[in-house]
C-alpha cells in the first residue's frame, strides 16, 4: 500500500462545541479508511459568521491565523460544506492585501475538502463498509451544493452503505432557513422556511435526515425535536461510521 | 408603499405576511409553479447555459461603454423623429412626463406594466396633475383599482384571490361579477378596450433598447404593450439607462432566455419592437414618440459594489426561488423592487440607509444566483452591502460591538475554550431532556421555535486527547 | 433639467473608473448583413419542410391553429370556414398588395363584411375609420414577414397597407404565409433584423415590428391561464404550399 494519506481535521466551531460526536465519528471513519488524522489545536472557527454579516476586516484576521495554522497540512478535511466553502472560495480574496498570506490561502484552498468530497475525490472511495437499517433522506446544504457544486458524493456514499434505503427529499436543494445570523435576525421567517423543509422530510418516511453541514443540522435537528418528530437529524459521518444512536 | 407603512420595521412587516394565510398559500402555489415552468423550459434547451453566459457578457460589455451606446441610441431615436429626454432623478423624469401632458393637453394615459414608472411613482404624479393613468396589464389594473402596489415583478397581483378580484371589479366597475378568472378577464378586456381607444398617451417601460437601430423593445403576454404603443397619439417610453444593448444580434440572445426564466415560455406572446413615431404612409402608430432615459442612482454603481445589479432583466426568477420571498411576498420588502435583487436595487436607488434591515433578509442560500439568466452574483453583493453597513456605521452599534467581540474571541483559542466552558456552566438551569428549549435574551429568538443542542459535556477538543 | 452632455459626461466619468473589469463582448454581428441574410435564405430553401414541421409543432404548443393549403386559391375557403365556425360577421385585412392576394371577393360571397386597408391612406379620417373597423371586426387577416420555427412565432412588420391593429384588435387573427418566410432560429431572426435595418427601402417603411407567439394570454388571477385578455383569443397560421 502507498504511503498513508495525512489529513488535518478542521472541526469548525459548531462541530467542536455542539456536535463533538460528529468529529469523533469522522476521526474513526477516516482512520478506518487508512487516513492519518491530526487536529491542529489552536483552531477556533473559519470566520464565516463574521464574513456573512459584513465584518470582513475581522473575518480576514481570523482567516489569517487559520491559514497559518493549517499551512503544513497535506489535506484539510471539514465536516461542513459552508466552512469548506469559506476556506476554498473566500479566504484568498480576504487575504489578497498580503501577497505571502494570499499565496498560503490559495494553496490551502486547493488542499481543503468537505468530508464527502475528500472521501470520494481524494481517497477515491465510493463504497464504505458499514451498515444502517432503514430509510434515510439527504438534504443538500446550500454552500456545498451551490457554493462547491457538490450533490453526488454524499448520495453515492449513502447508497453504498449496506441496509440504507436512500429516499430523495422533495425540495432537497432548498434552503433549510438557517443562514447563520439570519436564523435569529428573522427567526419567524427562518422558522417558516424550516417548517416547509421538515414537512418534506416527514413526507419521505425516512428514519434519519442526513446532511453535511453543522448549521443545517442545528436548524433542522432543533426543529425536529421541537415538533416531537421521530426523524433524527444526523451527519453523514455518523452514518458512514455506523455510529447513529437509537 | 406609503411612508406610513414603511415606518413599521421590516421584521414586523415580514411577521404580518407570515400570518396572512391566503398570502402564504398563494405564494407557495405561484412560486412553485414558476420554478417548475422555468426548470422545464431550460431542461429542453441545451444551448440555454451558453446563451446565459453570452447574455451576461453582453451586459458587461455594454456597461463598459454605456455612454457610447446611449448616445448612439439617442441619435437614432432622434433621426427617426423621436424626442429623447435625460432624467438624472426620479423627480426630473416625472416632470418630463407631466410637461408633455401639459403641452399636448393629455387627459388620460394608458400604461403597460413598467417597473421604472413604479420606481418614480409616476401614477401619483399624473393623478395629482389631473391626468388619469390607467394600468392595462391585468394584474396591474387589479392592484391599481385596489390602490395597492405590485407584489411580484411579473405577477403583480399574485397576493389576491379571484373572490377579492370579483368583489373589487363589482364595486369599481359597477356590476355583479362571479369569482371566475375567465369572466373577470373578459370584464377587464371590455373596460380597458375603451380606455385604449380613448387615451391620448401611452406610457411604457422598455425591456431593451437597441442602440444600433433606435428600437425600444417591449415584451408582454397580454398584448397591452402593443395597444399602448400603437393606439394613442403620443407614446412615452421610460427606461433605466442600463436597458440599452448594442444590436439586434444581442437582442435575440436576451429574448431566448428572458421568457424562459420568467414564465417558462420560449417567447412571451408578444415582443414589440418600436422605432420612433409612425412613418409616412402608415395608418397607425403615435404621431409623437418620447424616450426618457432614467439614471436615478444607477450611474453611481457603474464603478461600485452593485455594478452587477445593472445587468438585471427584471424576469422575477430570483424572487420565485428565494426562500425569504417565498415566505413573505413582495409587499413586506416595502419598496418597488422586492426579492433578493430588489434589496440591491433599493440600495442603488434609495441609498444604503434604506436597506439596513433588508440587507439581512437573505439566508445567502444562493438559489437566486443559480437561476438568474445573467448570473448576477446576488449573495456576494448582499454580503458586500452588509460590509458597507458596518463600515458606514449604518448597522446598529450594539450589533457592531457584538461582532467585533466575536472577532476577538475567534482569534484567541484560549478565550474560545473559556467561552465554551462558561456557556456550559451558564446553560445548566435551562437544559431539559438534553436540549435547550427556552433561553433568555437574544438566544430566545432561536429557542422560541427550535431546540438548541447544549454545549457538549466535553467538546471535541477535550475528547481529542483520548482519540490520539 | 439635465442636459444630454451633462448626463452622458457623468456616465462616461463613472465608466472610466472601471476599465474592462470582466471578460465581456457583445454578440457577433454579421459584417455584411444583407449577404448573411441571403446565405440563411439559401440554406433554408433546402430545409423548409423540416422548418415548417418544427413551426407547426411549436405553434400548436402555444395554442395556435395550423392550416395547410396547396395554393392561394384555397385560402379564402379556410378563412371562410374559420369565420363561420365562430359566427364572425366582419373581417379586416391588410392591403391585398401587402397580403399577396385579395381575400375579399370570396369572403364577401361567404356573407362576410370585409374591409381591406389601403396602402397610402393616412389622413386622420381614414385613421379613425380604420380603427373603428378593426375594433368592430371579429377576424383579422394578415401576412407574415418571418415565421420562426423554433418558437412558433409569426413576425409582422408594420407599414403602409399593413396596420398592426389587424393582428391585434379582432378576436381571431389569421396569418397567411409561404415557404420563403420560414426561419429556423432566433439567431437567424437576428441576422434578418440586422439586414432589414441596413436596407434603406425597408428600414424606414414601418415603425413597428411584432413577434406574435400564440394568442394574447394572462395568468394574473390566481395563475389561471386565460386567453384573449387584450389581443386575439385565437391565432391561425395558413401555410400555402405553392411557392
Amino acid at each position: 500500500m502507498a504511503a498513508a494519506v495525512r489529513a488535518s481535521l478542521m472541526i469548525t466551531c459548531l462541530g467542536d462545541v455542539f456536535f463533538p460526536e460528529v468529529g469523533v465519528a469522522m476521526v474513526r471513519l477516516l482512520r478506518r479508511l487508512g487516513v492519518e488524522v491530526d487536529f491542529p489545536e489552536g483552531q477556533t472557527c473559519c470566520g464565516l459568521p463574521l464574513f456573512n454579516s459584513g465584518y470582513h476586516h475581522d473575518a480576514a484576521r481570523v482567516a489569517a491565523r487559520t491559514v497559518k495554522l493549517f499551512e503544513r497540512a497535506e489535506h484539510v478535511v471539514v465536516p461542513s460544506g459552508s466552512c469548506a466553502w469559506m476556506v476554498k472560495i473566500e479566504y484568498p480574496g480576504l487575504l489578497k492585501h498580503d501577497p505571502a498570506l494570499h499565496a498560503v490561502a490559495e494553496s490551502l484552498a486547493r488542499r481543503t475538502r468537505e468530508l464527502s468530497q475528500f472521501i470520494v475525490e481524494v481517497l477515491g472511495i465510493a463504497k464504505i463498509e458499514s451498515s444502517f437499517e432503514g430509510k434515510v433522506t439527504y438534504h443538500d446544504s446550500c454552500h456545498l451544493l451551490r457554493g462547491l457544486g457538490e450533490s453526488a458524493s454524499p448520495r453515492t456514499l449513502l447508497r453504498g452503505v449496506a441496509g440504507v434505503e436512500l429516499v430523495e427529499l422533495p425540495g432537497a436543494d432548498e434552503c433549510c432557513g438557517f443562514g447563520g445570523s439570519f436564523s435569529v435576525r428573522l427567526p419567524e421567517v427562518s422558522t417558516s422556511i424550516l417548517d416547509k423543509k421538515l414537512a418534506n422530510v416527514e413526507s419521505t418516511g425516512a428514519r434519519c435526515l442526513v446532511a453535511c453541514d453543522a448549521g443545517c443540522l442545528m436548524q433542522m435537528g432543533g426543529g425536529l425535536t421541537r415538533r416531537g418528530s421521530t426523524v433524527k437529524a444526523v451527519h453523514l459521518a455518523q452514518v458512514l461510521a455506523g455510529e447513529v444512536e437509537g | 408603499m406609503s411612508d406610513a407603512a414603511l415606518r413599521t420595521p421590516f421584521p414586523q412587516r415580514a411577521g404580518a405576511a407570515l400570518k396572512d394565510a391566503f398570502l402564504q398559500e398563494a405564494l407557495t402555489i405561484a412560486t412553485t409553479k414558476f420554478i417548475d415552468l422555468r426548470k422545464e423550459a431550460f431542461a429542453g434547451f441545451p444551448q440555454g447555459e451558453a446563451l446565459r453566459d453570452r447574455a451576461r457578457a453582453i451586459k458587461e460589455a455594454t456597461l463598459q461603454h454605456l455612454h457610447v451606446h446611449l448616445e448612439r441610441l439617442a441619435d437614432n431615436v432622434e433621426r427617426l423623429g423621436g424626442h429623447v429626454h435625460w432624467a438624472t432623478t426620479a423627480e426630473e423624469a416625472r416632470e418630463m412626463v407631466l410637461r408633455i401632458c401639459r403641452d399636448r393637453g393629455v387627459r388620460m394615459a394608458v400604461k403597460s406594466k413598467s417597473m421604472a414608472t413604479e420606481e418614480i411613482d409616476l401614477n401619483e404624479a399624473l393623478e395629482h396633475a389631473g391626468v388619469v393613468p390607467v394600468e392595462t396589464d391585468l394584474g396591474e389594473y387589479i392592484i391599481q383599482l385596489a390602490r395597492e402596489k405590485p407584489s411580484h415583478i411579473i405577477a403583480p397581483a399574485i397576493h389576491k384571490t379571484k373572490g377579492q378580484v370579483a368583489e373589487l371589479f363589482s364595486r369599481e366597475l359597477g356590476g355583479e361579477f362571479p369569482a371566475d378568472p375567465e369572466v373577470l378577464t373578459a370584464v377587464a378586456r371590455r373596460a380597458l378596450r375603451e380606455k385604449f381607444l380613448q387615451a391620448d398617451m401611452g406610457i411604457t417601460g422598455a425591456n431593451f433598447a437597441v442602440a444600433d437601430t433606435g428600437t425600444v423593445v417591449l415584451v408582454t403576454n397580454e398584448g397591452n404593450g402593443r395597444m399602448v404603443t400603437s393606439l394613442p397619439r403620443i407614446h412615452v417610453a421610460l427606461m433605466g439607462v442600463e436597458k440599452v444593448i448594442p444590436s439586434m444580434s444581442d437582442l435575440v440572445v436576451f429574448l431566448a432566455i428572458l421568457a424562459r426564466s420568467a414564465t417558462g415560455q420560449k417567447l412571451s406572446s408578444y415582443t414589440t419592437l418600436v422605432r420612433g413615431p409612425r412613418r409616412a404612409g402608415e395608418l397607425e402608430g403615435p404621431e409623437e414618440f418620447h424616450l426618457i432615459l432614467l439614471d436615478n442612482g444607477r450611474s453611481r454603481q457603474i464603478a461600485s459594489t452593485l455594478r452587477e445589479a445593472l445587468y438585471c432583466l427584471r424576469c422575477g426568477a430570483c424572487l420565485n426561488v428565494c426562500p425569504v420571498y417565498r415566505q413573505i411576498g413582495g409587499h413586506a420588502y416595502g419598496y418597488t423592487y422586492p426579492g433578493p435583487i430588489g434589496i440591491l436595487l433599493t440600495a442603488m436607488l434609495k441609498g444604503n440607509e434604506s436597506v439596513r434591515d433588508l440587507a439581512h433578509a437573505s439566508s445567502l442560500c444562493g438559489a437566486c444566483k443559480d437561476v438568474c439568466p445573467v448570473r448576477i452574483d446576488i449573495p456576494r453583493m448582499l454580503v458586500e452591502l452588509r460590509e458597507h453597513l458596518d463600515r458606514e456605521k449604518i448597522a446598529p452599534w450594539t450589533e457592531r460591538v457584538a461582532f467585533k467581540t466575536l472577532g476577538r474571541l475567534l482569534r484567541s483559542p484560549a478565550a474560545f475554550r473559556l467561552s465554551a466552558a462558561a456557556a456550559r456552566w451558564l446553560q445548566k438551569p435551562f437544559v431539559r431532556e438534553g436540549r435547550l428549549r427556552a433561553l433568555p435574551l437574544v438566544f430566545g429568538k432561536w429557542t422560541r421555535t427550535r431546540d438548541l443542542p447544549p454545549v457538549a459535556a466535553r467538546t471535541f477538543r477535550e475528547r481529542w486527547e483520548e482519540l490520539r | 433639467m439635465t442636459g444630454r452632455a451633462e448626463f452622458l459626461e457623468r456616465i462616461r466619468r463613472e465608466v472610466s473608473k472601471t476599465p474592462g473589469l470582466f471578460g465581456a463582448s457583445p454578440a457577433p454581428r454579421p459584417a455584411d448583413p444583407a449577404t448573411a441574410a441571403e446565405t440563411v435564405r439559401r440554406e433554408l430553401a433546402e430545409r423548409w419542410p423540416a422548418a415548417l414541421e418544427r413551426f407547426r409543432i411549436e405553434f400548436e404548443r402555444v395554442s395556435g391553429v395550423f392550416h395547410r393549403v396547396p395554393s392561394l386559391d384555397a385560402v379564402p375557403a379556410v378563412i371562410g370556414a374559420i369565420a363561420r365556425e365562430r359566427g364572425a360577421l366582419r373581417a379586416v385585412t391588410w392591403d391585398p398588395a401587402a397580403l399577396g392576394f385579395d381575400a375579399a371577393p370570396a369572403l364577401i360571397r361567404d356573407g362576410l363584411e370585409v374591409v381591406a386597408a389601403r396602402a397610402g391612406e393616412e389622413d386622420e379620417a381614414a385613421r379613425l375609420r380604420h380603427r373603428a373597423q378593426a375594433a368592430g371586426a371579429q377576424l383579422g387577416v394578415t401576412g407574415a414577414d418571418f415565421v420562426l420555427a423554433e418558437t412558433g412565432t409569426l413576425i409582422l412588420l408594420s407599414g403602409s397597407g399593413r396596420p398592426g391593429s389587424t393582428s391585434l384588435l379582432p378576436d381571431v387573427h389569421v396569418a397567411v404565409f409561404g415557404r420563403d418566410r420560414l426561419v429556423e432560429t432566433l439567431e437567424q431572426v437576428g441576422v434578418m433584423l440586422e439586414a432589414l435595418h441596413v436596407d434603406p427601402d425597408r428600414a424606414m417603411s414601418g415603425a413597428m415590428i411584432n413577434f406574435i407567439t400564440g394568442p394574447s394570454r394572462t395568468a394574473d388571477i390566481e395563475l389561471t391561464l386565460t386567453r384573449g385578455v387584450h389581443g386575439p383569443k385565437e391565432v391561425h397560421a395558413v401555410f400555402v404550399e405553392a411557392p
